[in-house]
């Protein structure tokens, strides 16, 4: 037993010819946000599908909290809690039998619906029939759903992709409130603001193969650019945009002659974000 | 396999699934069916047998009948009359009744000579014969040994167009709902990702499928027998009727199972109905063209269901005879019940779970 609610070796999944999961080896921390990034189609599904015991790995092992995935299915899914990207909710039911089917299948002794949905902000709206919801509403009971059962691990796919900014914060405090509950969460996302402000690492996947994971402060130090960006007036009353790479051999000078002009009229510096580091590391943009 | 979570899928099931447009199709057609064919050859009006009668003295037996809720009575001034109208079928039995049969009571035995139309159904034949032993018996106001002799009139060899269409009536009543419900249940769950939610859960293929038959059985028995009852054809040994029902909507069940774990959408589920829908209704047909030789129907596993309760309820036969029926149906249930574990098998091992 060890500090990993994670621990994932060699896995490997193809479908026919397509090898979907290329022997990715990592481990998540109890009580980490773990983001786990990458374009459509670089394995990330299979991956999470694998995890939650939705798919058979056709190579190497999971072990969540302990048991292994493949073999203590039942044990890992009653531990879990998965929130999918796509809506799959029983729509002619109310919000409040929703949660009550699965906190049954779950076999939860202490289920609240009522307060559960007011911790997503559907308190009002508990009977009404999903059908009639609104889909950042249904995102919503999509997440209170997954944590029916107080899941020491969280799965979330895409949980905030094309949700209006109150539903998108209102699902990433949660996201927060469960991690200090205890909850290890591992979040799919192809949002990188969202991956940077939440996650204590993040994984870059492209082409079923795990290529970077680290924390995004590491990441961008080691893979990003940091650099100044200045506005200088020029001679005939034109603005000039200059750009000055820090980290670099020349840097000292550039700057120094920059500020000597006295023409400088802002500076602001400019870091890279995980977009550019995952475009450096695959040639792929993640929203493709 | 748990009992607890296959209960809380049934309940969410009874509770939800009525809002199915799929599931109230599976219950109306089949009574739409049973009632057309009713309104349209008789039965469900016409519940009451019909005793025709000729008496050439004046029998008080003639009132204790007229009062009998059971058989319907007309009356004829001759024999031949008489003849005509069980030949016909203006009648189910016809019976002539001696001019001094009330004198004769209690002299002992009573013997009746009746004419049988050949295309009455048994359970008239049944009521009539009852009711004129009471009869007699409440007349001479002891238990004589009464003896009724049947003179079959008209084409035994036919069937009434009301009972050829009964095995399309039980056919629908058992298999539409028995193969829809289980089908298009897993189909939406699949179609609408539900199984996915469902799939990350402890719960088993084996709940679902077992919560959805469990169902499906219970609703198709129920609606073979709703189908029986208004298509007047529910008569004769009823527990063993019931039985070959149950054992149909197991069948009926199993397959529609099995289907509903390979085809992915609705339109599919009605495309493989319609091209399989020969295998199932097709026994249907050889009882409502009896030119199409019998022997055509052992080929089709749903006649093993038709045939029994068509027997049993229609024809009046023994258990006895149709025993071996009944053990290919029990047989076909069984092999279709491993057919059934080997597919929900294969989807756990292939992909741990269905709909992956």
């Amino acid at each position: 037993m060890n500090n990993n609610a994670i621990l994932v070796e060699d896995l490997v999944y193809w479908y026919g010819d397509l090898l979907a999961v290329d022997h990715i080896n990592f481990s998540v921390g109890n009580g980490e946000i773990m983001g786990f990034l990458g374009p459509n189609g670089a394995g990330k599904t299979t991956t999470v599908k694998m995890l939650t015991g939705q798919l058979r790995p056709k190579g190497g092992r999971a072990v969540l909290l302990g048991y292994d995935v493949a073999k203590h299915t039942a044990e890992v899914q009653s531990r879990i809690g998965v929130c999918f990207e796509h809506t799959n909710l029983y729509e002619v039911m109310s919000a409040l039998d929703n949660l009550s089917l699965f906190s049954d299948l779950f076999n939860v002794t202490d289920f609240d619906g009522y307060a559960l949905l007011k911790r997503v902000g559907l308190s009002g709206r508990e009977k009404d029939r999903v059908s009639g919801y609104s889909k950042g509403m249904k995102q919503r009971l999509m997440v209170a759903r997954s944590i029916v059962n107080h899941p020491q691990i969280l799965f979330m796919d895409e949980p905030t992709s094309g949700l209006d900014p109150v539903s998108s914060e209102a699902i990433r405090n949660l996201i927060l409130e469960e991690r200090e509950r205890g909850a290890t969460v591992f979040l799919t996302t192809h949002d990188m603001w969202e991956a940077d402000k939440l996650c204590d690492r993040v994984a870059f996947m492209n082409e079923g193969r795990i290529v970077a994971l680290d924390t995004p402060r590491s990441l961008k130090q080691k893979y990003g650019k940091r650099s100044i960006i200045a506005e200088v007036a020029s001679g005939d009353g034109q603005l000039n945009r200059e750009e000055i790479a820090l980290d670099e051999e020349g840097t000292s000078h550039a700057v120094q002659k920059l500020f000597g002009s006295g023409k400088v009229l802002s500076i602001h510096s400019e870091e890279a974000t995980l977009e550019d580091i995952f475009i450096q590391l695959t040639g792929r943009r993640l929203s493709v | 396999m748990n009992l607890k979570r296959v209960w809380t899928l049934i309940r969410a099931e009874i509770l939800h699934g009525p809002k199915d447009v799929v599931l109230a199709m599976a219950v109306v057609m089949p009574i739409l069916m049973a009632l057309l064919v009713n309104l349209a050859f008789g039965n469900i009006f016409t519940q009451r047998a019909e005793l025709g009668i000729y008496d050439r003295g004046e029998s008080a037996i003639v009132e204790i009948l007229a009062k009998s809720e059971s058989v319907s009575l007309r009356y004829y001034e001759n024999e031949t009359d008489l003849k005509q109208a069980s030949a016909s079928g203006a009648v189910d039995m016809g019976i002539v009744l001696p001019q001094d049969f009330d004198a004769s009571l209690p002299f002992g035995k009573i013997k009746f000579e009746a004419y049988v139309w050949g295309e009455s159904l048994a359970k008239n034949r049944e009521v009539i014969p009852i009711v004129l032993t009471d009869a007699v018996r409440t007349l001479a106001g002891s238990e004589l040994p009464v003896n009724i002799e049947a003179v079959a009139l008209g084409d035994e060899e036919s069937v009434p167009w009301s009972s050829r269409l009964v095995p399309l009536v039980i056919l629908m009543g058992i298999f539409y709902g028995g193969l829809m419900i289980p089908s298009s249940a897993i189909i939406h769950e699949k179609q609408r990702r539900t199984i996915e939610a469902l799939n990350v859960t402890p719960t088993t293929v084996g709940d679902i499928f077992l919560s959805k038959g469990i169902i499906s059985v219970t609703l198709a028995t129920f609606m073979g027998i709703v189908t029986l009852i208004l298509s007047g054809a529910l008569s004769g040994p009823i527990p063993l009727i019931i039985l070959v029902l149950f054992l149909g909507a197991i069948m009926a069940t199993e397959i529609g199972l099995i289907v509903g774990a390979f085809v992915n959408d609705i339109n599919s589920l009605f495309a493989v109905l319609k091209a399989g829908g020969i295998f199932l209704f097709g026994p249907a047909l050889i009882y409502m063209f009896p030119q199409i030789p019998s022997w055509v129907g052992y080929i089709f596993p749903t006649y093993y269901v038709v045939r029994p309760i068509v027997d049993l309820s229609i024809s009046g036969v023994s258990f006895s005879e149709v025993l071996v029926y009944l053990s290919v149906l029990v047989i076909l249930v069984i092999l279709g019940a491993v057919l059934l574990v080997a597919v929900v098998r294969r989807l756990s091992t292939r992909a741990l779970r269905l709909g992956s």
